[in-house]
């Protein structure tokens, strides 16, 4: 139980250095190490595929384009004047979203824990999950993966390659 | 199940991850940083599958909800910084209050 609330507070360090760093490319790479984390959670779930994926997609490939993005954009953060004084009413709303979902979310989580009955079949490989009980899933990302590409060759699009052509 | 997984103690910290990814996403004016609270956002809820799926023992089902959305998170990243760096080349900030000025 110790290693959980280890790698709880690693992630939960990460994401408030991402929040609160000025440079966004501070806040790049502290995403990262919260990617890191939370497939390290993954992994001590045993739930190897999920952080083999987290940690080459989220941890690797985001930040890339994350870091080239900034690098992109030319950052200027001064110009952006926050006024924060008013949201530090936030954490406030946390407590007590907190206090409360303790009170009552529990009687749900025992609720949850007779779920486990109907659906105990945690002994069938990942692969069956994948490929025959959500295979139908598969078009879906190839849809969403070609509309990216397409969107992003859209958005860098260039005049002068259909003008020379003409 | 092999170890004793205290549900409760999961769902503070996914709160308290929530939280942290509305805070930013509310706060902050630079667009690159909402783009971040969306992902700290989204690993908050891969947390909450993957945690009720052990805590249901069927982590094998959550595990492929994630490799789906992770696959999801890329493409909405990389569209939304594609659109971001256009947006910069042409109007050379990224200052979400102005975007009110290109309504028409």
């Amino acid at each position: 139980m110790i290693i959980y609330v280890l790698i709880y507070l690693i992630i939960i360090g990460a994401a408030v250095l991402a929040v609160i760093s000025k440079k966004l490319i501070n806040s790049a790479i502290m995403l990262a190490v919260l990617s890191i984390g939370v497939s390290l959670l993954f992994f001590s779930y045993e739930a190897p595929w999920a952080g083999v994926f987290e940690l080459s997609v989220c941890a690797g490939l985001i930040t890339v384009i994350f870091i080239s993005a900034v690098s992109l954009v030319k950052q200027d953060d001064e110009e952006f004047k926050e006024d924060r004084t008013k949201y530090k009413i936030f954490p406030l709303i946390l407590m007590a979203f907190i206090i409360i979902s303790s009170i009552f979310v529990p009687d749900y989580f025992m609720k949850l824990s007779g779920f486990a009955v109907y659906v105990n079949n945690s002994n069938e490989s990942i692969g069956k999950f994948i490929w025959l009980y959500r295979g139908i899933d598969i078009i879906g990302q190839i849809t969403i993966l070609s509309a990216s590409v397409f969107v992003i060759k859209h958005i860098f699009f260039r005049k002068s390659d259909t003008l020379e052509e003409k | 199940m092999s170890m004793t997984i205290n549900y409760p103690l999961d769902w503070f910290f996914i709160s308290v991850l929530f939280f942290i990814g509305a805070y930013c996403m509310i706060v902050s004016r630079n667009i690159i940083r909402l783009l971040i609270g969306f992902e700290i956002i989204s690993k908050s809820a891969m947390i909450a599958i993957i945690a009720s799926g052990q805590h249901t023992n069927a982590i094998n089902l959550a595990q492929s909800l994630i490799i789906i959305m992770i696959l999801v998170e890329v493409v909405v990243i990389a569209t939304g910084l594609a659109l971001i760096v256009k947006f910069h080349n042409k109007y050379q900030t990224i200052d979400i209050k102005k975007l009110m000025n290109l309504k028409g």
